[in-house]
């Protein structure tokens, strides 16, 4: 396997089972790619299996079948609890949609979470989580607790706490789909700088225009990927 | 673990005061009940030690077989005690007295009370200390003197508590009269059911024999054995030696009955522990029942938080490290109630003595029970549902609101 290829997906299938046993396929034999240093977008119709496909990615899910590769090294078999959530804290940093931080912690508690679970000392991690956010341009936030925060405020938290942990994937799933046009921009830029910086990103969207910041796109529809590398339409 | 984990648990329950307090209750309740229990527990034996404190457990006594007195067949007599002193091998003394309730009066005051015609040994035997005056002699015994020493209780019945005014003043028993010579100490014990030490008047043994007590006489041989060790030893040889100065064929029955003081306080500690454990228990099902609690409200403050957990498995939480958080917080809760309960019943003991009237002693071990108990109904009990909690699977967590 080449050098520069980060990410490697074969022939995936996953399913969910519906608590009377039937079993509903949501992705039916998706083969993907992603490059070290790749800005990937992830689109397609709501339903598609967007969601679930970056939280394969996260090692959130266990696969029904088919292969995970991430640096040559066989990760879709992998089930034990130690091992995953040493993936998911070191090597991606995970970015949602409704933020998802801890609401009665302030900013830099919340940075520096993964950070504590990763068993770095207070000292260290706090420095480290002020730094980062600091470098977002929230220095001036650091204390304050989520709620009492903007919508972009609080994705640049977000982001932050993504980034303590210095993971080499940042995985967002619709992180601007909160937040105002203005907003979603900041945050988009924040990525752009980011991957220019060297981190591979892979990030769902619908909106064609967050889409525009990334290096390529693909399409899923109906559990496949039918466009590995998608053209916005002209507008 | 680390103190930042400990913090987190400490803000999780400080975000839920109420639900916190509440679920604390039991833990508080059952702790301060558990403490309350093993004080009153520890209080009866204490009662017991007390009750008993005259009574060497080297102690045997020999009383007369059962529907015997003196007056028909009982063969028990002060002529025993010189038998066995000159018989023994494993016995350190002998002492023999004989009792009977009788009118007694001193001026205007008259009441019933118990005649103890006791050798002059019986006084050091039982551990009976003067308060003022003297004790009778041998010599007295042998003249059969009409001398007595007061109880504690004769001397407030009769001498308005006064026991210097006692001294020198004659007393009548039934038609004779006693000079009273001495007055003892409150002991506040009871000889098993057989006597209360405070309740009689002491006179030598030959003068209570010969000239006061009358028919419906009880006898009774006191005899202590030379230690603890030999104790069952000297108990089968003064059963021989008896046998022997009584002529008993070996097909007759004991015309005596052998009472050991050691068996005879085991049984009334066992008693009192019996009544320990029982309340104990009691107040470990309070504080199981409180452990049921917790489970409860760790099972709502998991459901409550289970997008948190989704984020925590997301940014790499291990499984351990959440069932650690949810455990600590349940480990916490049942800390501060067995602190907290632990004050309560140190509170709740000196009221029980009061208002109950019950001896109660606040024992280091009752503490040590109650907290490590609480302690271990927060692990037991917090345990399932911070497993539950570490095992959510993370996506389906994410997704709940
Ligand atoms: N736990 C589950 N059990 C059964 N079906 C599920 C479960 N989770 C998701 N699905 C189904 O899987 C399909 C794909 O879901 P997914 O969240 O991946 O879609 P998406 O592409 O992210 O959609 P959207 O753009 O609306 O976020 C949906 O049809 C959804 O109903
Ligand atoms: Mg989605």
């Amino acid at each position: 396997m080449p050098e520069n290829i980060l990410i490697h997906l074969e022939n995936i299938h996953k399913s969910y089972f519906l608590s009377n046993g039937i079993e509903v396929p949501i992705l039916k034999g998706l083969d993907l790619t992603v490059n070290k240093g790749e800005f990937l977008v992830i689109m397609g119709e709501s339903g598609g299996g967007k969601s679930t496909l970056l939280n394969i990615l996260g090692c959130l899910h266990p696969l029904t079948s088919g292969s995970y590769h991430m640096k040559g090294e066989n990760i879709g078999t992998v089930r034990d609890d130690y091992t995953l959530a040493f993936i998911r804290n070191k090597l991606i940093g995970f970015v949602f949609q409704q933020f998802n931080l801890l609401s009665k912690s302030t900013a830099l508690k919340n940075v520096a979470l993964p950070a504590l679970y990763a068993g770095s000392p207070k000292h260290e991690r706090e420095e480290n989580a002020a730094k980062i956010l600091k470098s977002l341009g929230l220095e001036d936030r650091i204390h304050h607790k989520p709620t009492e925060l903007s919508g972009g405020q609080q994705q640049r938290v977000a982001i932050a706490r993504s980034l303590v942990n210095d993971p080499e994937i940042i995985l967002a799933d619709e992180p601007t789909g909160a937040l105002d046009t203005k907003s979603g921009k900041e945050v988009m830029k924040i990525f752009k700088d980011l991957n220019e910086k060297g981190k591979t990103i892979i990030m769902v969207t619908h909106e064609p225009a967050i889409a525009t910041y990334g290096d390529r796109i693909i399409f899923l529809r109906d559990g496949q990927i039918i466009d590995q590398d998608y053209k916005l339409p002209k507008l | 673990m680390s103190f930042e984990m400990l913090r987190m648990a400490i803000e999780a329950l400080l975000a839920n005061k109420i639900r916190t307090l509440l679920s604390m209750l039991g833990i508080i309740i059952g702790v301060s009940t558990v403490i309350a229990v093993v004080g009153i527990g520890a209080g009866a034996q204490q009662d017991v030690a007390d009750q008993y404190k005259n009574l060497s457990v080297t102690s045997i006594i020999v009383l007369e077989s059962r529907g015997q007195s003196v007056t028909t067949a009982s063969k028990i007599s002060a002529e025993d005690v010189n038998t066995i002193m000159s018989n023994e091998q494993y016995i350190d003394t002998a002492t023999a007295a004989v009792s009977g309730d009788m009118q007694v009066s001193y001026g205007r005051a008259s009441n019933q009370f118990t005649i103890f015609g006791a050798l002059p040994n019986q006084f050091e035997i039982s551990n009976l200390n003067l308060v003022i005056g003297e004790l009778y002699t041998e010599e007295d015994n042998d003249n059969r003197a009409r001398v007595a020493v007061l109880g504690s209780t004769i001397v407030e019945e009769l001498f308005d508590g006064d026991p210097e005014s006692a001294i020198g003043e004659t007393i009548n028993v039934g038609a004779k009269t006693l000079e009273v010579i001495g007055t003892l100490e409150e002991t506040g014990t009871t000889m098993g059911q057989f006597l209360s030490y405070d309740d009689s008047i002491y006179i030598p043994y030959s003068t209570a024999e010969k000239s006061i007590l009358g028919t419906g006489t009880r006898i009774m041989l006191t005899v202590l054995a030379d230690n603890l060790d030999v104790i069952d030893l000297a108990f089968e040889e003064l059963g021989l030696i008896l046998r022997e100065a009584h002529n008993l064929k070996a097909d007759k029955d004991d015309d005596f009955r052998l009472l050991n003081a050691g068996s005879i306080i085991g049984a009334a500690q066992s008693t009192a522990s019996t009544m320990t454990i029982l309340l104990t228990s009691v107040a470990a099902i309070v504080l199981l029942v409180s452990g049921v609690g917790i489970m409860n409200v760790m099972f709502v403050t998991v459901a409550e938080r289970t997008k948190e957990i989704g984020v925590a498995k997301a940014i790499g939480g291990k499984q351990s490290d959440i069932l650690m958080q949810f455990l600590l917080e349940s480990i916490i809760l049942s800390i501060i109630g067995g602190v907290i309960g632990i004050g309560v019943g140190q509170a709740i003991l000196p009221l029980v003595e009061k208002f109950a009237n019950m001896t109660v002693v606040a024992s280091v071990l009752g503490v040590v029970i109650a907290f490590s108990f609480s302690v271990i109904v927060g692990i037991f009990f917090g345990f399932y549902p911070a497993l539950k909690a570490s095992r959510l699977d993370p996506v389906d967590a994410l997704r709940s609101e």
